[in-house]
């Protein structure tokens, strides 16, 4: 008997990792926040650490408007042309 | 040699060792399926015109894409006829638009479940139950179409549970949610027809459901006192939020409402008016946010918002209702969308027919 895979069949993309820093020593950060309570605070908490651990700066704070989709390409552009980093997180 | 050929597995020629062969795999939903042997997919696929290899949707986040042929094969498993494919395959299209958002529905602890609505002449051609125990167990199509559903985000989107979908509690309308719109004796114009699609075409309306309320009014002879009830359900402070509606309103409630003349933007409003909550309330639960309420209050808010109350949605026209179930029983249904906010808005597509496609 020969049974149908039942998973993806579509065309297969490569999706690797970002490369890894050797140091975050003065890498600046750009905060994504989802718009879910407390996101914005909990998530500033997280990158005051790198502040006064690694010297970081903190440069800019993204939103999404939709906490539950991927954020939009143009947001992701643009973090990626202002800063080293990216922190964000989800939870309720 | 069938399509993808590679993606073939070679299991003993033993019925029960194939459907356990499944389980292993981890293909199942919990449980079993019929094993999806090369025929049987063969013949979904002839219910589709286009090739299968052909996109019909793609997860935004992974990018994995559900095929025709994935969504055939998921289908023989689930139970499916062939005549059943093509109302799948329009719920996958509708899924796959971005205001849906079926990752986040499917990801979220919130547990939803993906309520597919079909309405139209194909309901019937292919022996929907629209009728009696409307969301109950008892007919193949709506059970197999709405397993089929959940078997594709699980077996192609790869939404497992406990890993990619963290819902807190679930939801029993994941294993199925799919059910017809009842057009016998139905008063208003179909959803089809609403939907502005040519005569005789059927569509499906896909709506991440959260749970299901039944609102039972057996008293109630007017409009004001049957949509009161839903209402009062839609306010719960459980569930309310600017999310979207979708109310299944039985025969006997709908005869009712439609009698005393009232059109489906009657009851749209009657209930955006009374499915409130006021501000002061909403903080005693720690529900209140600003956020929201400026959002339904604020610039271009619809004329029924009242200062100082949260209603539920943001305009009439964020409730779906229509009829289904059975004569005998005062027993409607309201059903939260899952997202607290905007984050799933329902979405509908023709049924086996393309129409202004790319």
């Amino acid at each position: 008997m020969q049974l149908y895979d039942p998973s993806s069949s579509g065309a297969e993309k490569n999706l690797s990792r970002a490369m890894a820093f050797a140091t975050l020593d003065g890498k600046k950060i750009g905060i994504l926040e989802n718009g879910k309570l407390n996101a914005s605070e909990m998530l500033r908490e997280v990158a005051d650490l790198f502040v006064a651990r690694n010297g970081c700066t903190i440069q800019a704070i993204y939103s999404k408007s939709n906490a539950s989709a991927p954020a939009p390409a143009e947001t992701l552009a643009k973090a990626v042309a202002e800063v080293d980093f990216l922190i964000t997180g989800l939870g309720d | 040699m069938p399509f993808d050929s590679h993606r073939i597995h070679d299991v003993p020629d033993d019925l029960l060792a194939a459907i356990d062969y499944c389980y292993e795999q981890g293909w199942t939903d919990g449980l079993p399926v019929i094993p999806p042997v090369v025929d049987r997919v063969q013949a979904m696929l002839a219910y589709e015109g286009r090739p299968p290899e052909a996109v019909i949707a793609t997860h935004p986040a992974t990018t994995l894409q559900l095929t025709v042929h994935a969504a055939a094969v998921n289908a023989v498993m689930a139970g499916c006829l062939p005549e059943y494919f093509p109302v799948l395959v329009a719920a996958f299209e509708a899924m796959d638009k971005p205001a849906f958002n079926f990752h986040g529905s499917t990801a979220s602890t919130g547990g939803s479940a993906p309520l597919l609505i079909v309405s139209g002449p194909c309901a019937d051609d292919i022996g929907m139950n629209a009728d009696v125990n409307l969301f109950g167990p008892g007919n193949r199509a709506n059970a197999t179409i709405g397993r089929a559903t959940r078997l594709i985000l699980r077996n192609v989107f790869q939404m497992i549970p406990g890993i990619s979908d963290k819902s807190t509690q679930g939801n029993p309308g994941k294993y199925s949610l799919c059910i017809a719109e009842r057009a016998r004796g139905n008063p208003w114009p179909l959803l089809c027809e609403t939907q502005e699609y040519p005569e005789g075409v059927s569509s499906v309306t896909v709506f991440a459901s959260g749970g299901f309320f039944n609102v039972e009014n057996h008293g109630g002879n007017t409009p004001e006192q049957i949509l009161g009830g839903v209402a009062d359900s839609m306010a719960n402070y459980g569930v309310i939020t600017l999310g979207q509606s979708a109310v299944i309103l039985a025969p006997e409630h709908m005869h009712i409402v439609a009698g005393a003349g009232w059109t489906r933007q009657d009851a749209q409003e009657f209930l955006f008016t009374h499915a409130k909550r006021s501000v002061e309330g909403m903080k005693s639960v720690g529900k209140h946010r600003d956020r929201d309420y400026n959002r339904q209050h604020g610039e271009g808010a619809h004329r029924l918002v009242e200062a100082g109350q949260m209603h539920r949605g943001m305009t009439p026209d964020d409730i779906l209702i229509t009829m289904g179930g059975g004569d005998a029983g005062g027993h409607s249904c309201f059903i939260p969308s899952w997202s607290r906010d905007r984050a799933s808005i329902l979405q509908h597509k023709p049924i086996g027919v393309c129409i202004d496609c790319n």
